[in-house]
């Protein structure tokens, strides 16, 4: 019944954008709920990007990096954005059909949040603080790498899991001395924190030395296989939708609003600017936007590896990418 | 002197008789007063516990056919899911009642079934089985059928031996002994089972898309708390219990409507 409803909504936005051509269909996998960093898909259908390639996304949320590289592996999605770190780690475990084509955060987004009151200025300060941090976030991975870089011994902070929801309140309120989340949290966590009368300052973990890939383009390898031709397309419109929605993020958010009207245009506005960097940094600047460098892949698979105890041997991480589908840079 | 009452104590009389006639909207919105006026007066932040009133306004903010949108998709699941467990636990229910062998097989694994966390379970069978609402249904049918069998069963087992007795020597008919005399006497057992399993079609359905839906209440909620759009959850959360509560008062309407007969005696 979902299936036909949207597939209705599809055939209807069809139908007013009067295209008569059978376009080429492709489910595109969230590895969380839309927000502004998952913006760029919402906009390449609103932009009409992937229209002009004769391509028609449907998009399906997902609840974590693991569930979207697992969704996307079974065929129920043929390509998604995901952290490529969870993929490596389910790659060296079990031959899952799916390859990494196009990068999207060249610097990983996970990151401190103390108040700025806390006399907290850097990694090293944490050394025996309260962290929280949520259950399942791909950040806990690499806590132990991050502190061991900035040398705070693992022992000397005291770390508490709680849900997501609770890590802002509970940094407001001053049951934890700093929070774990990602960056892309950084124009809601503010929200808070004004209505509570205090600021809050960002320490990321790329400034403290984690250095890797992140949130990538992933597709199943059967779609890449069977259905080249539409992957390209697709990868080339994504790309020109990811560059649109950096450069205009106040039109991004509104595009992302208009498709899920819970998603308030302003704060997805507000988000997409605070990830600029984890996009377009010195990395993009050097390797152009989207690359996959061999020498990084395997920078990031080290820190994988180390975090999620796997033996460095267990995986070629170049294995894991496939470049064909990159775009070229102007 | 003690039969007439002063115009004083009449009053008083219908204020203690309208209290006690009122008394749980009285102690609910007093409680809805003291919650606003904790929030306002201490000053307690959205993010930890939004208040009454911007709770209604968080409500009120969302366009109501996004809410109908939501509202539906959980709807549907939870009613689709409950229908599919009616279907599957009369007759299994019967024919526990009937074979001593089918009993002694399939309610070891009933129990299996029941004491397995279906929120444990669930991301198993969207993977199973896609993110559609196939799964959706069996994610909801699996938590609700349970009491259902239980209280059916039951029922059946509590039909006095003598009247089983009596359709025995009149020779009736298995399938006789079953509708007429069983399933009714059981109707009460089944109808308290419905009424459980009613809410919990809820619950399964907000399970079913915690792990995998783009639609609904149970992910608007999850969708707001993603935000820190406390409020609106809150909202959220109020409408799912106002709606379950309207399904739990829907069985017991079809009960005295269909059988009457069957509600405990008012005294």
């Amino acid at each position: 019944m979902k299936k036909l409803t949207r597939l209705s909504f599809i055939a209807i936005a069809v139908a007013i954008s009067g295209s008569a051509f059978a376009a080429d269909k492709v489910t595109f996998q969230l590895d969380w709920l839309p927000g502004g960093d998952k913006a760029p898909v919402y906009v390449g259908i609103q932009q009409g990007f992937f229209k002009a390639v004769g391509i028609d996304v449907k998009i399906a949320s997902g609840r974590g990096s693991t569930d979207a590289v697992t969704k996307i592996a079974t065929g129920q999605s043929d390509v998604g954005s995901s952290d490529i770190g969870a993929l490596m780690a389910a790659r060296a475990q079990d031959k899952v059909p799916v390859s990494a084509v196009l990068s999207y955060f060249t610097e990983a987004p996970h990151a401190f949040y103390v108040l700025d009151s806390s006399g907290i200025n850097s990694i090293k300060d944490l050394k025996g603080k309260k962290i929280a941090t949520s259950p399942f976030t791909s950040s806990n991975a690499f806590l132990p790498l991050v502190l061991k870089e900035n040398g705070v011994p693992i022992d000397s902070i005291k770390l508490t899991k709680v849900d997501p929801g609770a890590l802002g309140p509970m940094l407001m309120i001053g049951n934890t001395q700093a929070i774990i989340a990602w960056v892309t949290n950084t124009a809601l966590f503010e929200q808070q924190a004004a209505q509570a009368g205090k600021k809050i300052k960002v320490l990321p973990w790329s400034e403290g030395g984690l250095s890797l890939y992140s949130s990538a383009l992933l597709a199943s390898d059967k779609f890449l296989e069977k259905r080249p031709d539409v992957a390209k397309r697709f990868i080339k419109a994504y790309a020109q939708s990811v560059k649109f929605t950096f450069d205009h993020p106040d039109k991004a958010g509104l595009d992302l609003h208009k498709m899920v009207p819970e998603v308030d245009a302003k704060i997805a506005a507000a988000q997409i600017a605070s990830i600029h960097n984890l996009v377009y940094n010195k990395i993009t600047q050097e390797d152009g936007f989207g690359a996959l460098t061999p020498k990084r892949i395997a920078a990031t698979w080290k820190y994988v590896a180390e975090a999620n105890n796997l033996s460095p041997d267990s995986l070629d991480p170049e294995s894991i990418v496939n470049r064909h589908f990159i775009p070229k840079n102007k | 002197m003690s039969q007439t009452s002063t115009p004083k104590n009449a009053c008083l009389q219908w204020f203690g008789k309208q209290g006690y006639r009122f008394a749980p909207a009285i102690f609910f919105i007093s409680l809805i007063i003291v919650w606003e006026l904790g929030c306002t007066l201490g000053h307690v932040p959205q993010y930890i516990l939004p208040s009454p009133s911007s709770i209604v306004h968080a409500f009120f903010n969302v366009e109501f056919s996004r809410w109908m949108t939501h509202l539906w998709a959980t709807l549907r699941v939870a009613l689709m899911g409950f229908g599919l467990s009616i279907l599957i636990s009369l007759p299994l229910s019967i024919a526990m009642i009937r074979s001593e062998l089918l009993n002694r097989t399939l309610y070891p694994m009933l129990i299996v079934i029941q004491s397995t966390p279906v929120v444990a379970v669930a991301p198993l069978i969207i993977v199973l089985m896609g993110t559609g609402d196939p799964s959706r249904v069996l994610i909801t049918c699996l938590i609700t059928f349970f009491p259902m069998v239980v209280s059916t069963t039951t029922g059946m087992l509590e039909t006095p031996p003598e009247l089983i007795e009596l359709s025995k020597s009149l020779r009736a008919p298995r399938y006789r002994e079953t509708w007429q005399i069983r399933i009714p006497y059981a109707i009460p057992h089944i109808f308290s089972g419905l009424r459980i399993s009613i809410t919990l079609a809820i619950i399964g359905a907000v399970v079913a898309e915690f792990v995998a839906a783009e639609q609904g209440l149970g992910y608007f909620i999850q969708f707001s708390t993603s935000f820190f759009k406390i409020p609106q959850a809150f909202a959220g959360l109020i409408f799912l219990s106002a709606i379950s509560l309207l399904l739990f008062k829907s069985v017991q309407w079809i009960q005295m409507w269909l059988f009457p007969w069957s509600l405990p005696k008012k005294k």
